[in-house]
């Protein structure tokens, strides 16, 4: 199997039992299923707040289908690609319920690729290794060098790097006069060295190292190649790199004054009435106390439909989650601009629509008239914008 | 010294304890009227208000990023308008740099607080310690503060007794201010009996829980007179930011405040703070922080905070003739309250508590805990 940011797709599967989050998976009663190109099919099933994980052609009866390819899938979940991008791209694609796909995030700890330690020799054929790939062309115009390696010790070794008509390679030898030569003692100072850990004056004083040659491009070296990023990363343990949970929560009170508490009071009594101004004739709906355009107060109340018609609606696949339950709505859903009977221009009241309607709503614009629209009235209504469950078709 | 910029009105609602029957919106829009009704200025994008200065914080307001319901209630639709969740007064400074600047020659500004929303009052400053460490163990603005009290008082010669006087001539004098909240008379035996909240903090010692709001407006010297016929000038403005660890700080030492006069002493031209004002108006959200302040910004000699009640030195230099923060002001606004109050003054509408002829005053508000962030105005008639 092919590694992808040195993971493997199989890891992930196969580390999922103990990545386990069994408090998130409470209420969760489904089979998910993944269909990774060129590398297999997996079904994960969860069931009274346990989950088997097994490899299968066969992904019926899942929720929800993730399809994707092995590069996508490991680095979305090892944090190396972005899930949003590569949802957005179709890269990353999901069949079936989406929502049931978001609750697969808290059923599981992050996916922790195990690190290798990294020997001194690891290090300078790495080191060696992307030369090339670090090479930038475009400052090398006209330049036509060698930078000589001896690397003594243990692990040491030569190697020469050649730029010539704007093109760099590496050999594992020195031939014939360099045009610098960069000797260390030791070929750990010189990984140090590359590191950042270890400065080029306190090697060379300390006469650990030294430089033959045009002394000048030694420093110049910089200037051709990117610098070598420690694959090991900062060297920091994966340990202690902690995410600490915070929900902040503080009882408080809101106080609606007259305007907003009358507004909400209407809800209650199954009425949308909005304030209109003296100035422009504008009503502001949901009511509030003053025109923001004619900097007046507003002092006329208007009652408006309750039915309208449609002005915008909008398709969400990607619902935001309550903030701190994390539960999402089911998507697909159609969010609703209505312009309700008794209303102008732009004087919209923002709603949902019933879900099994989306596909039959059309816009209203300019002349041509939008979908008209009712309210559906919550049976418990306690003046909340709740208390409107959706709007549906008026038929 | 440099140009004046002009403060041509203020406005404000009465302070209560609780405005339960009002959302912000229904506290800011009579601001806003007073301000038009009492200079006549208008929105006009060529000689009217073209930016506003907004003060808010969303854990007073119950709701977050409570902002965004205030633009439409000040009258920034299609305008510039600056949103500030700090300690008031510093959008004097902000609208001092926006004239003096040349940005605007106007500047409305507007803020509101309502301290009363949340179940107790503690939570609210329990939140502006760090999350990890401080949070956690239950600092809040109270207990920091008792920190720097029995430190302060130690320093400076106050005692109990000291304190239980600076409340005593707070509820005095706040008979005089129809606008305080907290004006029921008390005696000294009161005060050091009631409970202990943090040892040497009683219950009494505490700024009392506040809804407010208020207006302002500003403008450069030249346009004043379009406004008003009696302009206060804002000649002096200073601020310091201290640490943020309540550990990293010499909790006594008012370096941050001595930072904020300094600066602000020598944009106004202050020689003397002992002689120069004719009214001081200090935000003592706990009564220690009286003769404290008063020695942060050198109207009293340092370490001398308890001889200077002894010598009724608060009455003989106009200090806190309002009440001060003990008998009201949210603690957002509190330095802006400080502001009105000597704007008053200096216009000779004080009303029972005037100081005849007051030609100079100082504000000073403070934020964080234990008067980490500090900052002064200079006002002048």
């Amino acid at each position: 199997m092919a590694e992808y940011f040195g993971v493997k797709v199989e890891d992930i599967f196969n580390t999922m039992q103990e990545r386990f989050r069994p408090e998130g998976a409470q209420g969760v009663d489904a089979s998910f299923g993944y269909d990774i190109t060129g590398e297999g099919k997996w079904k994960l099933t969860v069931r009274d707040e346990k989950m088997t994980i097994e490899q299968t052609g066969d992904l019926s009866g899942c929720a929800v289908v993730t399809v994707t390819d092995g590069e996508t899938f490991v680095g979305v979940n090892i944090g190396k690609v972005d899930g949003m991008s590569a949802f957005s791209s179709g890269k990353f694609k999901a069949e079936g319920d989406l929502g049931a796909l978001g609750k697969t995030a808290k059923m599981f700890r992050k996916f922790v690729p195990l690190k290798k330690e990294m020997s001194i020799r690891d290090y300078l054929m790495d080191m060696f290794g992307t030369v090339a790939s670090r090479f930038k062309a475009g400052a090398a115009e006209g330049v036509d060098v060698v930078f000589a390696f001896d690397l003594g010790g243990e692990y040491g070794g030569k190697w020469s790097v050649i730029i010539k008509d704007k093109t760099c390679r590496v050999i594992d030898r020195i031939e014939g006069k360099p045009t610098v030569k960069l000797e260390f003692m030791d070929a750990k100072d010189y990984v140090d060295f590359s590191l950042g850990k270890i400065d080029a004056q306190s090697l060379l004083a300390a006469g650990r190292a030294a430089v033959a040659g045009e002394i000048n491009l030694a420093l110049k070296w910089a200037e051709f190649f990117d610098k070598y990023v420690d694959p090991m990363g900062s060297g920091e343990k994966e340990q202690e790199l902690l995410v600490l949970k915070k929900t902040i929560s503080v009882e408080q009170r809101y106080a609606t004054g007259p305007v907003m508490g009358k507004f909400l009071n209407g809800l209650k009594d199954k009425k949308i009435i909005g304030l209109k101004c003296s100035g422009c004739g504008k009503i502001m709906l949901p009511a509030v106390e003053v025109c923001a355009d004619c900097r007046v107060r507003a002092s006329e109340w208007v009652e408006v439909g309750p039915k309208g018609q449609v002005r915008y609606m909008e398709y969400v696949y990607y619902a935001s989650p309550d903030p701190l339950t994390g539960e999402t709505r089911e998507t697909p859903y159609g969010m609703l601009n209505i312009l309700l009977d008794g209303c102008k221009g732009n004087e919209t009241f923002a709603h949902l629509v019933r879900r099994d309607q989306i596909d039959r709503i059309q816009n209203g614009w300019n002349e041509a008239s939008g979908t008209r629209v009712r309210p559906v009235w919550s049976k418990n209504r306690t003046g909340s914008i709740h208390d409107i469950e959706y709007f549906e078709i008026d038929e | 010294m440099g140009k004046r910029v002009a403060i041509c009105a203020v406005s404000q609602i009465k302070m209560d304890s609780d405005y339960w029957y009002m959302r912000f919106q229904n506290m800011l829009l009579p601001c806003l009227e007073s301000i038009v009704e009492q200079t006549g200025v208008t929105f006009d994008l060529e000689k009217g208000i073209r930016d506003i200065i907004t003060n808010s914080d969303d854990v007073f307001d119950a709701r977050t990023i409570s902002n965004n319901g205030v633009t439409d209630v000040v009258g920034a639709h299609f305008r510039g308008e600056e949103k500030m969740a700090q300690e008031g007064i510093n959008g004097l400074g902000y609208a001092m740099a926006s004239i003096l600047s040349g940005h605007d020659d106007v500047i409305l500004f507007m803020g509101h607080c309502k301290e009363s929303q949340t179940e107790n009052r503690l939570m609210n400053t329990n939140l502006a310690f760090d999350p990890f460490y401080t949070r956690p163990l239950g600092l809040d603005f109270l207990n920091a503060s008792a920190f720097q009290a029995r430190e302060y008082m130690k320093k400076s010669g106050v005692t109990d007794e000291h304190l239980a006087k600076v409340v005593v001539r707070s509820r005095k004098n706040a008979k005089k201010n129809p606008n305080a909240i907290e004006s029921k008379q008390v005696t000294l035996k009161e005060v050091m009996k009631s409970p202990l909240l943090a040892d040497p903090i009683r219950q009494l010692h505490q700024w009392p829980v506040t809804d407010w709001a208020f207006g302002m407006l500003l403008c450069c010297e030249e346009r004043a007179k379009e406004f008003t016929d009696n302009p206060v000038w804002l000649t002096g403005f200073g601020n310091c930011m201290d640490s943020f660890f309540l550990g990293d700080k010499d909790l006594t030492s008012n370096f941050s405040l001595k930072k904020a006069s300094e600066r602000a002493y020598k944009m106004a031209g202050i020689k003397d703070p002992k002689r120069d004002f004719d009214v001081v108006e200090l935000k003592d959200l706990f009564a220690y922080q009286l003769p404290m302040w008063a020695e942060g910004v050198g109207i009293v000699d340092e370490n001398k905070g308890g001889e200077w009640i002894d010598g009724d030195g608060p009455d003989k230099q106009n200090v806190n003739l309002s009440g001060g923060m003990l008998s009201g002001s949210p603690l957002l606004l509190g330095g802006v309250a400080r502001t009105i109050e000597c704007v008053l003054q200096l216009r000779g509408e004080a009303g029972k508590r005037q100081v005849k002829g007051a030609k100079r005053a100082i504000a000073q508000g403070t934020y964080g805990a234990a008067g980490q962030h500090q900052a002064v105005v200079i006002l002048e008639k």
